[in-house]
């Protein structure tokens, strides 16, 4: 089942953060959400979760860093299993198969007994992506999952994700990973969708200039674009 | 993973064998002291005793010494889950404004020096208890404004509110010097006008409570996680909230009302549990109720004997013993963690 928002907006006091949006978002694919800070990525987000968590489980990583846990890095990721483990049912091989499998794609396995409160950001930010792949959720929304991971981790993440087949939605400020790696982006600009559309039809040169008020010069890798700001 | 789960429940026996055989090591000690056999004998009926016996076992000891457990775990329990929802590690039970409800509450029987009593509790009690219930109403309804219940809502309602009730106290100490001591004393805690009727009535509090927090405990594992990533596992943070809010209200009400103000249980014993490495929320809540209701109870025995017949301040003795085990733990822990990098 695809996402369809229709003439959604969103308001923080007179504050429009989403102004009549209207998109879907493609099933079993990694959707990619570009835009610059404060056009309304996270809350529409939130809106998804908000209006269809009733319907569909939903993995969630939110991108706010967290205070004191005081939990294993192992306790955080079962937590993904909480919708079959809440009436104190035990992990079964099943659960247990996919928090092992999520910690190793995240790379945190070597650390699972470790107090999540003595991790740097970008372990924790992996712990807690760890636990929304643990839920094995058919929808996984991301937001700015790649904020504190160096490049090696935030391309083996965006590698897993794009292994998944399952439907994701990643909230992003680099703009080339949402380009090398997504099937679908969405450009958003003021609370409105500029573009959205596959990466060679939602993100060019003159959307990105339009969407961050900063001139773009492109370059062609393999068949897809990368972006640089021309101040650079 | 089966060595961890064996290894919480391992801790919750250790600590229940502690706290059995910590109360009954309280149960002699006193102006008088009894033998372990002839205490044994008289709360279980068992063995013959002599009616004095009979009488400072069952009538003056025991309940006071199950009132200390059950106020020192029922502390711990709402401490936890105050570190946990708020993902605050200084927050502790005072900052619901309970503590301060329950204070003016008594304050205000005391100055105006109310004798009344109704179903065989005394006014100071119910004072207390109408005090605690009116703190968390205002709370409670003020952090409800927006239709959800809102935790920052929440914390910044109970600190002004209990700043509002601690300034009211001051002011009724000043402008009554002569109740002040009295004041002053209540408010730093003591097991000694435990009877038998509150002990029963804190019990069935703590039977009632204790499932639903326990019940609930995973939830709260859950919303550390944040408010989308709970709703999106099935668990509403407005409604957990509002309901663990709650049940620690409650608790917290009955706890104070019995016993003043005990400073710092609430705020250490989780932390001291943490140190244990018991950190998934069931596990911390279990072993909170059982340290907490260990330590309150030895630092009672101690307010009740040191200068027996006399008695020291409960509050203090906490703190004072308290901190520096705090301290001690910590220091052991910062310690290890340098040696390990």
């Amino acid at each position: 089942m695809n996402l369809e928002l229709k003439n959604v907006t969103r308001a923080y006091g007179s504050f429009k953060a989403l102004d009549d949006v209207t998109v879907t978002i493609p099933e079993g694919k990694l959707t990619v959400i570009l835009g610059p800070n404060g056009c309304g990525k996270t809350t529409l987000l939130r809106h998804i979760v908000d209006s269809f968590s009733s319907k569909m489980p939903i993995a969630y990583v939110p991108q706010e860093t967290f205070g004191s846990l005081s939990m294993t890095v192992r306790d955080v990721v079962s937590l993904g299993r909480y919708d079959r483990t809440k009436f104190y049912v035990r992990e079964n091989e099943e659960d247990k198969r996919l928090i092992k499998e999520a910690m190793r794609d995240m790379e945190i396995d070597s650390f699972s007994d470790r107090n999540t409160d003595t991790l740097s950001s970008g372990e924790k930010q992996r712990v807690f992506i760890a636990r929304a792949l643990a839920q094995n959720a058919p929808w996984m929304l991301l937001d700015e999952p790649t904020a504190n991971l160096d490049v090696k981790h935030a391309d083996m993440l965006m590698s897993v994700l794009t292994g998944l087949k399952r439907s994701c939605i990643v909230v992003l400020h680099d703009i080339n990973l949402g380009s090398l790696y997504a099937d679908n982006i969405i450009l958003m600009k003021n609370g409105k969708i500029l573009s959205s559309g596959a990466p060679g039809e939602a993100v060019n040169c003159r959307l990105l200039e339009e969407a961050y008020d900063t001139g773009f010069v492109s370059a062609k890798i393999g068949d897809r674009e990368v972006y640089v700001s021309s101040r650079q | 993973m089966e060595k961890k789960r064996h290894n919480v429940w391992y801790k919750v026996i250790i600590a229940v064998v502690i706290l059995i055989a910590v109360m009954a090591f309280s149960c002699c000690l006193g102006s008088v002291r009894i033998p372990v056999r002839d205490v044994i004998g008289a709360v279980t009926g068992l063995t013959e005793v002599s009616k004095a016996t009979d009488t400072i076992v069952n009538k003056v000891r025991f309940p006071r010494i199950c009132m200390a457990v059950l106020v020192g775990g029922g502390l711990s329990m709402v401490g936890a889950l105050m570190q946990g929802l708020f993902k605050n590690p200084m927050a502790d039970p005072s900052i619901l404004g309970i503590s301060s409800g329950s204070a003016f509450g008594a304050a205000l029987i005391i100055v105006f020096n109310i004798n009344f009593s109704f179903m065989g509790f005394s006014g100071l009690y119910l004072g207390a208890m109408g005090g605690a219930v009116l703190a968390w109403f205002l709370v409670y309804n003020i952090a409800r404004i927006s239709g959800e219940h809102d935790l920052n809502s929440t914390l910044l309602a109970g600190i002004a509110i209990s700043s509002i009730l601690s300034a009211l106290i001051t002011l009724l100490m000043t402008l009554h010097r002569e109740s002040m001591e009295q004041v002053y004393l209540w408010m730093l805690g003591s097991f000694s006008s435990s009877t038998a009727q509150k002990t029963v009535t804190m019990a069935v509090v703590v039977a009632v409570i204790f499932p639903v927090l326990i019940f609930m405990a995973p939830r709260v594992d859950v919303l550390k996680l944040g408010r989308e990533a709970a709703t999106g596992l099935g668990v509403s943070a407005s409604r957990t909230t509002g309901i663990l809010l709650c049940a620690c209200s409650v608790l917290l009400a009955f706890c104070v009302a019995n016993s003043g103000i005990i400073g710092f249980v609430g705020l250490i014993i989780p932390h001291c549990v943490n140190f244990m490495r018991v950190y998934k929320m069931r596990g911390k809540l279990l072993m909170c109720f059982l340290v907490g209701a260990v330590f309150t109870l030895l630092c009672d025995t101690l307010a009740r004997t040191v200068v027996a017949p006399g008695e020291l301040a409960i509050g203090a003795l906490t703190s004072l013993i308290g901190a520096p085990y705090f301290l001690y733990l910590m220091l052991r822990n910062l310690l290890r963690e340098r040696r390990m990098r």
